[in-house]
């Protein structure tokens, strides 16, 4: 189908609701609808047919729920239900000029990393429903509340078919969906994967969704889909209270935001299908092309680049060892600390790179993206030199992400800027090539330039070019430093274009670094700098930005730096670390004071001697009053978490000083498969590690053999496996039994509010642990 | 739109394994600290629809849906009603990465968030209640009863959340073990009646399974 040529019509009239139909006609609640696709053909062909005589250009199959996941069981196959279904529509579409759509609605399972739905798992189930509606003549996404599920379909649509794409999306009255996904993140994130136009269906009545849409245009160019319910249902009798005309003249009250494809959900049918193509037939589209921001986002959070804005450096191995440790030990929870240290000292984007040379970089980046997006909202630029890194992490990136980087190399930006395109980021263009990094501005312009046209000519937007000009460092090469802000200062003004730099490289070799990467970051800020990469929580840095957007008026009234430094006096600690010792702080629970007591300890103890001599012995009092009744849960982490701020400094020293290490031995732990409670098994962890384990932590939901794996790998003789749920306690005993017949010489503790001795036992589990406490006295028992 | 603007503190306490006499100052300010941040990531969202039954042979069938109800637990709690009100509550997931989060930077916290959380969903499932009795007028109804409960399985929950639309009202899900996502998240079922109902007791004492459950055997709980 050429769906620009059906775009030459004013308006795409769209069908009403198909459950709404089907329940009048008696459909019990519940039931799998698609199925009267194969039991009730002709009443399916029927309703389609009401519609097309009412006007509608396309109709949505009957194919909304007919997906592995909810089909399963039901006795049909997903190409079964989704080919009687197209064939239905198709027939009813015969000798008229409407099309028949493959109508595709929400899994019915959430995505990682809330949900347990893997991200592949949900494209392959979507490309099983588009391979089985082959002989539809487009492809529609609605009712869709996460932007992740959305990507999974619309990248499976695009590389398993070439028909057009719709895909809209359900908001509530606070602009977002059930998810948190913002209006302006769908569009940014939909318009770049290249769907054909997008918009918003379900949950509200069109009078509600008017504000949606006008949010929705000012974010997108594409045609804009409209779809409301027949406005809200009455909860007791569940009747909608919207009448066609009404309905009709609220969707005229759109018409100046851009709707280009119009029909109704639930609630709906052919009557108010009919009077509101007859009344769009009296009026033309609004025309008018909007210039659209300049922004990455995440799903629930957009950064608009009308301002500086900081990206955070630290998610980066180089020239840190702890980092490059977190990698090599696949301690995701060590990277996602940074993340959210970065976010709360003041970083509005965060860069990722995870290169380093011994680890598989493409499984490790992708790993990190989707942990990271677990945990903090702000948009990602990912950090990669290998084409085959980048496009692991646009396919599994949330959002619309910054590509970091390509460069002024034809071989480079044929490899790099194809995968921007199709997957919709923004990219950063180092101003370099094959003869290095020129001296002079004027060439650094050329290469910007050369960089911006080839992106042009494949497609990507000029909002969505950045260029980095290099900073050079000061005390090598200090001529070059005014060179690298001219180059861009033009690359702003002559091109258009945003720019971006790392600035901390600037005072490498000289003393005071800080000062003088705040001095060439006001330099660079005045020169048009838009997107400093910083450490953010050096404090200097983050304020120097926001000083510098509120003298250049971007801060209007103030109101950021107030909110950031308006009551600093309040952060003055109401103790003091000369006041007590490191004992005191662990059994009261004083967190901050912890890292200056060891710093200072070690200047007369030895890391093992201040674990050994102080924080066991600490520890284990703590554990005993928790054993008493003395304190209770929460306290006893408290300690804990105590114990591990003064870990984290010597463990610092440590890696500074030596490679000696501080372990006491390996122990695995992970909640076992189809479970994701986890917060029983992270306070395990804590208390291990602070007893000087290492705890290699699998995380939640996890696979036998990734257990068995790690158990072999890490030539580990100690294994704790948690499960909550008597549902998952199955799992548990299977991932004992395929320990046990690979002659795993490790022992098994396990743990979870279901478990009973007599339980553990009975799976063949070494050691029942009935709390954290008791799961330190196994490890000291099997490990010493 | 319920609001929830206080945490019942003792009860969350409670889940932590708070006994009496525990001196508690040191987390009193981290307890503030976890509520308002609680308080203001969760979005709490109920849904829920009326239905006949009808109780046969140790079944209760939800009328005019694909849902039975089979077991001895439900069939003796529903035994003296005409209709059944599903329910569905949720603080979304919200409160979820809220914990996931503090599970990175603050374990306490998020054992404190995670408890309290666990309550907020009961104090909100009370508030809809209300409101559902309100809304529909009802004159008599039973305490609420969950899947997993006594002996009504909960495998039951990826039906219960189709037959009341709970994905598409307020993005509930389920995952293959059952466990619902978000995680804060509770389905119920509220027998109704039009005539005044007897006491129904509840607890292990005259569950039909007393002698297997495993929480019993932890000195837990199902909530039956």
């Amino acid at each position: 189908m050429d769906f620009k040529k059906l775009l030459n019509k004013d308006y795409i009239i769209l069908d009403g609701a198909m459950g709404t139909m089907l329940q009048s006609q008696g459909l019990k609640v519940g039931g799998i609808p698609e199925l009267l696709g194969i039991t009730e053909p002709d009443k399916i062909v029927n309703i389609h047919k009401s519609y097309i005589a009412a006007g509608a250009d396309i109709i949505y199959a009957n194919t909304f729920g007919a997906n592995s996941y909810k089909l399963a069981d039901c006795g049909y196959s997903v190409n079964e239900v989704i080919s009687a279904g197209i064939s239905n529509a198709k027939k009813a579409c015969k000798d008229t000029n409407a099309f028949a759509a493959l109508d595709i609605g929400p899994i019915g399972q959430l995505l990682e990393p809330t949900g347990t739905l893997k991200f592949e798992e949900a494209y392959e189930i979507f490309k099983e429903q588009i391979m089985a509606g082959k002989d539809a003549d487009i492809i529609v996404f609605e009712t869709m509340t996460d932007l992740y599920e959305v990507k999974a379909g619309v990248l499976a649509a695009k590389e398993n078919s070439n028909k057009p794409i719709i895909v809209t999306m359900t908001f509530e009255e606070n602009m977002r969906t059930f998810t948190g996904c913002s209006i302006s993140s769908m569009a940014l994130t939909l318009e770049g994967l290249g769907v054909d136009a997008i918009g918003v269906n379900c949950s509200l009545g069109p009078k509600e969704l008017l504000p949606i849409i006008e949010e929705l245009s000012k974010w997108t160019n594409l045609p804009i889909v409209i779809k409301p319910n027949a406005g809200l249902p009455d909860p007791v009798t569940n009747e909608y209270n919207v009448t066609p005309e009404e309905f009709a003249e609220y969707i005229l009250a759109m018409n100046k935001y851009g709707i280009r494809i119009v029909g109704g959900c639930c609630g709906t049918t052919p009557d108010y299908i009919k009077t509101t193509a007859a009344a769009l037939s009296d009026v033309k589209p609004a025309a008018e092309k909007k210039q659209i921001p300049a922004a990455i986002c995440s799903p629930t959070l957009t950064v608009v680049i009308n301002q500086p804005r900081i990206i955070g450096e630290r998610i980066n191995p180089t020239g840190k060892k702890l980092f490059k440790q977190a990698l090599i030990d696949n301690n995701i929870d060590y990277i996602l600390g940074q993340a959210i240290e970065q976010v709360q000292g003041g970083a509005e984007i965060l860069d990722v790179n995870v290169g380093l040379p011994d680890i598989d970089e493409k499984e490790m980046m992708v790993k990190v993206l989707k942990a990271v997006q677990g945990v903090v909202d702000v948009p990602l630029q990912i950090d990669s030199t290998i084409p085959e890194v980048l496009e692991a992490a646009l396919r599994v990136y949330n959002g619309k992400p910054l590509v970091n980087s390509v460069n002024g190399e034809d071989e480079t930006m044929s490899k790099i800027l194809p995968l921007v395109k199709k997957y919709g980021g923004a990219v950063l263009g180092l101003t370099l090539d094959k003869d290095g990094i020129p001296k002079e501005a004027d060439k650094r312009f050329e290469i910007a330039k050369k960089i911006m046209n080839t992106a042009l000519s494949y497609g990507i937007r000029k909002e969505d070019i950045y260029i980095d000009c290099l900073t050079l460092t000061a005390s090598a090469e200090q001529e070059a430093v005014l060179e690298t802000l001219n180059a861009l200062e033009r690359v702003k003004n002559e091109l258009g274009l945003r720019t971006v730099l790392g600035v901390s490289n600037i005072s490498f070799g000289l003393p005071n670094r800080e000062l003088i990467n705040r001095t060439f970051l006001s330099m660079a800020l005045m020169k048009g700098l838009d997107l400093p990469i910083i450490n953010p929580n050096v404090a200097s840095m983050t304020g120097a930005v926001r000083a510098y957007r509120l003298l250049a008026c971007h801060d209007k009234n103030s109101t950021e730096f107030i909110e950031n430094y308006g009551n600093t006096t309040a952060e003055i600690k109401t103790t003091s670390s000369k006041d007590h010792t490191l004992e005191f702080a662990i059994e009261k629970g004083l967190k901050g004071d912890a890292k200056s007591i060891t710093s200072k300890l070690l200047e007369t103890m030895d890391a093992m001697e201040i674990i050994n001599q102080i924080i066991i012995p600490a520890l284990d009092k703590a554990g005993a009053e928790f054993e008493a009744g003395k304190i209770f849960l929460p306290q006893l982490i408290l300690s804990a978490g105590v114990a591990q701020e003064a870990f984290e400094v010597l463990k610092a020293n440590m890696a500074k000083n030596s490679d000696n290490s501080i372990s006491k031995g390996k122990i695995v732990i992970a909640t076992v498969k189809g479970d994701v409670h986890d917060i029983g098994k992270n306070i395990v962890k804590v208390l291990l590690e602070n007893y000087g384990y290492d705890v290699i932590d699998l995380g939640k939901d996890v696979e036998y053999e990734s257990v068995l794996n790690a158990v072999q790998e890490n030539d580990c003789h100690l294994v704790g496996l948690s499960a909550l749920m008597t549902t998952t306690l199955g799992s548990m005993a299977d991932t004992i039994k395929l320990l046990r017949s690979n002659n795993c010489d490790c022992k098994i503790m396990v743990g979870g509010a279901v478990l009973t001795p007599e339980y553990a036992e009975k799976i063949d589990a070494d050691y029942y642990s009935k709390d954290a406490k008791q799961s330190v006295d196994i490890a000291k028992e099997v490990l010493g | 739109m319920i609001k929830i603007e206080k945490i019942n503190i003792d009860e969350a306490l409670r889940y932590m394994g708070y006994k009496k006499n525990i001196n508690i100052d040191n987390i009193s300010s981290l307890l503030n600290t976890c509520e308002k941040n609680l308080i203001n990531s969760a979005k709490l969202r109920y849904c829920y629809k009326i239905f006949d039954i009808e109780k046969s042979s140790e079944n209760i069938k939800i009328l005019n849906t694909d849902l039975t109800l089979s077991g001895k637990s439900i069939y003796n709690h529903l035994e003296d009603c005409n209709k059944a009100v599903l329910m569905a509550c949720t603080l979304s997931d919200n409160a979820d990465r809220l914990i996931s989060r503090l599970n990175i930077t603050d374990m306490t916290s998020a054992l404190i968030t995670d408890a309290m959380a666990s309550t907020m969903i009961e104090q909100l499932c009370n508030e809809a209640e209300s409101v559902i009795r309100k809304e529909l007028d009802i004159k008599n109804m039973t305490w609420r009863f969950s899947p997993g409960y006594g002996d009504l399985p909960i495998s039951i929950q990826k039906s219960f959340i189709k037959t009341i639309n709970a994905d598409k009202q307020i993005g509930l899900t389920v995952t293959d073990s059952n466990i619902l996502i978000p995680r804060k998240s509770v389905t119920a079922i509220i027998g109704v009646s039009d005539s005044p109902l007897p006491q129904k007791k509840r607890g292990c004492a005259i569950c039909s399974m007393n002698k297997t459950c495993q929480y019993r055997k932890r000195g837990l709980h199902c909530g039956f």
